[in-house]
């Protein structure tokens, strides 16, 4: 049987549908009779639906109109 | 298709958006505003790719000569992958070649965090030795979240903050797979090729970036606080 910390390191390719037919039997059987990994996976999918929705980070930025007359400029010295 | 991401730089609020093919026809056509505004939508996303294989000291000079490669090259993109994908390889091919120049003055351990595939998973939160039995049980309960559904969280501005935060600070390979992964939607195995590691690698990125991410919720949860 799969222990705890076992499941909780391939949580994510359990989640994405990627763990070998054995090995998801594995974690199915060990989910069935641990509550704690239960809530860690229902946890895990939380946080990547949360995830999806959030914008990445903007990193600052320059003027994007600022930077095109940059490139453009470049352009024409570097054909 | 950008047609949820993009709107016509001239046209009224009400106007349908632009597909992929009719910004690209204006990108090559030379119209300032759209180019500006990829620009706008998508210089975040090459600086996170950038930084994930160069590192933070050149990725800015690397990003640079990517937009004006963009620019030089827009006539050439022939619609095979999406103009996101072939804006991706752009910085990724421009920050490897700078990689081969530069390979003594650039730091490639900090870019990882921890070396990805490490069994133990050293440091990260969620999975280092203490949150475990000696069997490999959990030593103590996961913790409950009073608030578990995503809309009900996504409406909560610090959180949403704290999220960013963390986002920010993650290892720049940890940050570049999560980002590709699970918000740009890319498959792994383009990914791979973006960044240059090994499918396994980007797995364990991803799902590093993810714990870490499930860490901040747990802590807002129980606190309030980032």
């Amino acid at each position: 049987m799969l222990s705890c910390k076992q499941v909780a390191q391939v949580a994510s390719d359990y989640l994405e549908q990627n763990t070998p037919g054995k090995l998801n039997w594995q974690i199915r059987l060990h989910l069935l009779m641990c509550a704690n990994c239960r809530r860690f996976m229902r946890h895990l999918r939380i946080t990547t639906q949360v995830a999806n929705q959030i914008a990445a980070t903007q990193e600052p930025h320059p003027d994007p109109q600022v930077l095109l007359a940059q490139i453009k400029q470049r352009a024409k010295t570097k054909p | 298709m950008l047609a949820t991401e993009f709107l016509s730089p001239s046209a009224a609020p009400s106007a349908a958006p632009l597909s992929e093919a009719a910004l690209v026809e204006r990108l090559i056509a030379g119209d300032d505003a759209a180019f500006a505004l990829l620009i706008s939508q998508y210089h975040s996303l090459l600086v996170t790719v950038a930084r994930a294989i160069i590192g933070e000291a050149f990725a800015d000079d690397v990003v640079q000569d990517s937009w004006l490669a963009i620019y030089q090259h827009i006539a050439n993109f022939e619609g095979r992958a999406s103009l996101k994908t072939w804006m991706i390889k752009i910085v990724s091919n421009q920050a490897k070649t700078r990689l081969r120049r530069e390979a003594r003055q650039v730091s490639l351990e900090q870019l990882d965090g921890d070396s990805p595939g490490s069994f133990l998973e050293q440091g990260n939160p969620y999975l280092s030795d203490h949150r475990f039995k000696p069997n490999g049980h959990w030593q103590g309960n996961i913790p409950h979240w009073h608030q578990e559904a995503p809309e009900a969280l996504l409406e909560e501005r610090q959180l949403k903050t704290c999220i960013q935060k963390t986002l920010a600070q993650l290892p720049p390979k940890q940050k570049a797979a999560f980002i590709l992964r699970d918000i740009e939607q890319l498959g792994f195995d383009e990914i791979c090729q973006h960044l240059d590691i090994s499918a396994a690698n980007v797995r364990v990125l991803v799902h590093r970036a993810r714990l870490a991410l499930m860490h901040v919720i747990d802590r807002y949860q129980e606190t309030g606080q980032c």
